[in-house]
């Protein structure tokens, strides 16, 4: 633990950085997913081209991927932003897929009704088909985090910053307490956003279901 | 009325433009719906379907005020209007307004379904197989008290089923449909006295209980 406490400013500092890294990359990638995935529910003859296109780009190995994103112009480079590049692409197929999906689970008879008493597509989207989906994008938004927080350890591989930064140094020294002090605060951060982003989303149906809210 | 696969739902979907006709026309009252705007002749038009598609996640009252609210009434007089519909189905305001309706029994949700369909004071509703999905003693209580309901709105409700014994109990007129095609309309009497062809005959035949049929037993009831 003392080990730990002399290195409480380093170990910060990474904790830092590491949260910029996720917390900007989860951020574009729900801001690119959500629309997306809303998109496709209404281009149903392209979702699963890009879904599959998707899941593909997801199966490239992180390290790799990082690597093959130094040379490009704009996105790459050594650095955070391209650290960031790579971990909206894993961050993006679960909301892409979640949303999705939450949405086409919404019961058809609801968006029949809805559509049918005279709601435009936007305010059936809005008040009913979002609503609706949310714990299931949610669960995306969660999925997401978790995977990010993971991966942008190997960010540092980069020159990102982040846990990641202590880990590799542990490794490259043989000091097991240095890898330690970048993986546990990575583990905590990940239940932590794991815990956090499943209470949202158990809070969210029940909830609002019970108060019946409609909007103003 | 016609049995299933006859286009009793197409033709009724066609009337609030969930459907286009590919040929032909559909005038209500006597304006062509192409000619409207589709979100507005919804919103003049009431709709109910088979599963009641209430929205879960809001409340009785907030359910049943979402069109006056896209019509753009003041909250006092969408209060008013929902409590007076409540009223008429028989849930009364002040113990149901604020249930989800996963809280109510498949009769009372399409309670809620019909009194949603008319709160926007539509001068025609759609019923898609309204009672279809109750079981049989939720769905005569509902067919007993839509007699009420029709008399008291005074609007007019295209409604469609497979249920001849429904048709004829709830309907002033009835139309007949095979594959796609109106075979006969008229009242209850003018069908099982005088059926326009086979079809019809053996349909009506087949689908009555003993004591609806034509020649059966007195007391045939006003259809």
């Amino acid at each position: 633990m003392n080990y730990f406490w002399e290195r409480r400013g380093e170990i910060l500092a990474c904790t830092g950085q590491h949260l910029v890294l996720v917390a900007v990359s989860t951020a574009v990638a729900v801001a690119v997913g959500l629309p997306l995935g809303i998109w496709l529910t209404r281009h149903p003859r392209l979702a699963r081209p890009v879904l599959g296109l998707a899941g593909v780009v997801q199966t490239i190995p992180s390290l790799a991927l990082f690597g093959f994103l130094i040379p490009l112009p704009l996105l790459g480079g050594i650095g955070a932003r391209t650290a960031i590049v790579a971990l909206i692409v894993y961050a993006l197929l679960p909301i892409l897929r979640n949303t999705h999906a939450g949405i086409l689970s919404v019961d058809p008879a609801v968006v029949e009704a809805a559509t049918g008493l005279g709601l435009t597509d936007f305010q059936r989207l809005r008040w009913v088909e979002l609503p609706l989906a949310m714990p299931v994008v949610l669960a995306g938004v969660r999925i997401a985090t978790v995977i990010a927080i993971g991966l942008a350890t190997i960010a540092a591989a980069i020159g990102a910053g982040g846990l990641g930064v202590l880990i590799y140094r542990g490794i490259a020294i043989v000091d097991n307490r240095l890898i330690f002090a970048g993986a546990v605060p990575a583990a905590i951060l990940a239940l932590a956003a794991d815990g956090l982003l499943g209470w949202l989303g158990r809070r969210w149906p029940g909830g609002r279901a019970a108060e019946g809210r409609a909007p103003a | 009325m016609g049995p299933s696969g006859c286009g009793k739902t197409t033709a009724l979907r066609l009337v609030n433009r969930l459907l286009e006709a590919d040929a032909g026309s559909v005038r209500v009252f006597g304006r062509d719906v192409r000619e409207e705007d589709p979100v507005g002749l919804r919103r003049r038009i009431g709709y109910v379907i088979q599963e009641g598609g209430l929205f879960p996640h809001w409340s009785v009252a907030n359910n049943i005020e979402i069109v006056p609210r896209l019509l753009g009434w003041t909250p006092q007089r969408r209060r008013a209007r929902s409590e007076e519909l409540l009223a008429m189905v028989n849930l009364p305001y002040g113990e149901f307004a604020g249930r989800s309706p996963r809280e109510l029994s498949g009769g009372q949700r399409q309670r809620v379904g019909v009194a949603r369909a008319l709160a926007g004071d539509p001068s025609l509703v759609l019923m898609d197989e309204p009672f279809g999905a109750l079981d049989p003693i939720a769905r005569r209580a509902l067919q007993r008290e839509f007699s009420g309901w029709k008399s008291r709105i005074g609007k007019a409700v295209l409604l469609v089923t497979h249920d001849l014994e429904e048709a004829f109990r709830l309907a002033d007129r009835v139309a007949v449909m095979q594959a796609g095609r109106i075979r006969q309309v008229g009242a209850r009497s003018e069908i099982l006295d005088r059926p326009a062809d086979d079809f019809v005959r053996e349909f009506t035949a087949g689908n009555l209980d003993p004591g609806e049929r034509p020649s059966g037993r007195g007391n045939p009831r006003p259809a």
